[in-house]
């Protein structure tokens, strides 16, 4: 926040629907636009350099969705989702989107989301992403069919059937694929929850495995095992992941 | 199964449906001089034994229904059947006064009832006959509920095909969103709102008028789509390009209404709009002896996961040509090398009016 001005950014694919916005809001008093974005590359770098206190926000966008534009973002600013479908409005509301805009809407209708996202503000809890917040959302979308990551401003896409398997490391997790391991602030938990547990298994406190990269298991000391992949990368295995692993393995 | 049989009700009807005959034979007995009781020991299980025996004529029903009616096979069938069931009953009155006989209580039932054989054998054949068809009438009813009910079903499927294929073409967002573009152009450029307005009415006009007809010629078709192109244009300005390849030749060929509508609405909406800088649009006809090739492509954004709304609408495309076609024509559609292709070859037909 600069001074009591606040500052937003509109994120839209078409021109004129960010015309609506921008119209909307140089009617008001001190809130300044400060990037208009029309995709969601755009828009993670735009957020992440500028830091807006509000976010006007469409979801079906080229490259990344509205939703995955905020889980990029740390510290998350308030959201109001401008779209023409109302079947995403349940998810928005479970990350916490202060408002939902139906378009066409009213200047009316937008002035009331602006006074909500203006009360939001004020309280002066910045926007924390919570894990478990998203993974909640993410049911309308599970499985999941690629991970978004972001390093500085920069995104990269890593699609599922890429991934080797996943390790945690303290607040982040390494993603691995054949040619580099990616680092992305979540729980291991949380990005467990969002995929296909036909295709991916928690072996291990810290591992969840692509299944079909498993070539053998190997008995390791004391009662412990070790699983090798395709590659010949040994990742452990727990007693209970064992127990899992072969489950999956009868059943198939 | 016999319908009678069915349920407790319907037997139990059936059987009701005799106590007239009972009556009727009780009182012909009495008027020739029988005992009430003798008459009475001999008659109720007569019917009743006849009762059951008749059902019988169920299989007759069922091998020779009435909508086959021949005189040589029915006329033959049945009268044979009832000179048969008419003997057994009798045969079955005889045996059962025979039974009566024995006892201390009838000793001149047996010789009462065989004077009476030919009384026996004509009510025999004439019970039959009414049994027989009762048959005929429970199968005919029957008959109509199924007809009825398989009526309401295919009434019910239609319908609902019908509706799925409307709200396929008329996707609400596209309207929202073309809205939203009018709400921006009103106070940016409203000449434009207002052409904007008019291309939205003209194509909503157009597409409920050719959704009425069973079909219509390949340039109608193009012509609808290049009024809902305009519309899209507008709100995508630049990013949308279209190129056509049309061949003159197929413009009067017949297709089904609005059927490239959804499938232009999916490249746009996966193709086209999912790409930040935009796309080409392809859209091209031609005329292959007796069949018309439609290609449809857009470019694809190599990120994207394939969209999960896109297999439905190419499956209500595919359901509405085998409907339109039957199996003669064929609808593929593929992603390669960064572009989705559909091509579509239909069997040239006239346009039904």
């Amino acid at each position: 926040m600069t001074g009591n001005v606040l500052t937003a950014v509109v994120v839209d694919d078409e021109e004129l629907a960010r015309a609506v916005v921008k119209e909307h809001l140089a009617a008001q008093q001190g809130i300044q636009l400060v990037a208009e974005c029309a995709n969601g590359f755009e828009a993670v770098k735009a957020c992440t350099e500028l830091r807006p206190d509000l976010l006007f926000l469409d979801i079906q966008m080229p490259k990344l969705d509205g939703f995955e534009v905020l889980e990029l973002l740390d510290p998350r600013p308030t959201v109001v989702f401008v779209t023409a479908y109302d079947q995403h409005a349940l998810r928005a509301f479970e990350i916490h989107a202060v408002d939902y805009l139906l378009k066409p809407f009213s200047r009316e209708r937008f002035d009331e989301a602006l006074q909500r996202a203006r009360a939001r503000i004020g309280e002066g809890t910045p926007e924390k992403v919570h894990p478990a917040d998203l993974s909640n959302a993410a049911r309308s979308d599970w499985p999941l069919d690629r991970i978004v990551v972001r390093d500085g401003s920069k995104v990269t896409f890593v699609p599922l059937d890429k991934l080797d398997y996943v390790q945690a490391q303290d607040d982040y997790v390494l993603l691995k694929t054949p040619e580099r391991g990616l680092l992305k602030q979540q729980t291991l938990a949380s990005l467990e929850q969002r995929l296909d547990p036909r295709r991916f298994l928690r072996i291990h406190r810290s591992f969840i495995l692509q299944l079909d990269r498993l070539v053998r298991l190997e008995q390791g000391a004391t009662e412990s095992w070790v699983a090798v992949l395709q590659d010949g990368t040994r990742l452990p295995v727990s007693k209970s992941g064992y127990a899992r692993l072969r489950e999956v393995m009868d059943e198939g | 199964m016999n319908p009678i049989l069915r349920s407790r009700a319907a037997l139990g009807t059936y059987l009701l449906g005799w106590v007239p005959v009972v009556g009727l034979l009780l009182g012909t007995g009495m008027s020739q001089g029988w005992p009430l009781v003798e008459a009475l020991a001999l008659t109720v299980p007569l019917a009743f034994g006849g009762a059951m025996l008749f059902l019988t004529s169920w299989y007759l029903c069922v091998a020779l229904p009435i909508s086959t009616f021949k005189v040589r096979n029915h006329g033959v069938a049945w009268t044979l059947s009832a000179l048969l069931m008419g003997n057994i009953w009798w045969l079955m009155a005889w045996g059962l006064a025979e039974v009566l006989g024995r006892t201390p209580f009838f000793p001149d039932v047996v010789a009462r009832t065989r004077v009476a054989w030919v009384f026996f054998f004509a009510m025999g054949v004439l019970l039959y006959l009414a049994t027989l068809a009762l048959h005929y009438l429970l199968q005919a009813l029957a008959r109509e509920r199924e007809a009825e009910r398989r009526a309401g079903d295919l009434q019910v499927l239609a319908r609902e095909a019908e509706l799925k294929a409307l709200r396929a073409q008329l996707n609400p967002h596209f309207l929202f969103n073309s809205l939203n573009s009018i709400s921006a152009l009103t106070s940016v450029d409203p000449g434009r709102a207002r052409e904007m307005c008019v291309l939205l009415s003209d194509f909503l006009r157009k597409s409920l008028k050719l959704g009425e007809r069973p079909s219509v010629t390949l340039a109608e078709e193009l012509d609808i789509l290049e009024a809902y192109l305009a519309i899209e244009r507008i709100r995508f300005g630049a990013r949308l390009g279209v190129e056509r390849e049309l061949d003159p030749a197929a413009a009067e060929v017949g297709i089904p209404p609005l059927l490239l509508q959804p499938l232009v609405e999916n490249a746009i909406k996966h193709g086209i709009a999912a790409l930040p800088e935009g796309g080409q649009l392809r859209i091209a006809t031609r005329l292959q002896g007796a069949e018309v090739e439609i290609r449809l492509e857009n470019p694809l954004d190599p990120d994207s996961p394939r969209p999960k709304g896109l297999g439905m609408g190419l499956r209500q495309v595919r359901e509405r040509l085998l409907k339109h076609f039957g199996g003669r024509a064929r609808l593929e559609a593929e992603a390669s090398e960064g572009r989705f292709k559909v091509r579509a070859m239909l069997p040239v037909r006239e346009v039904e009016e």
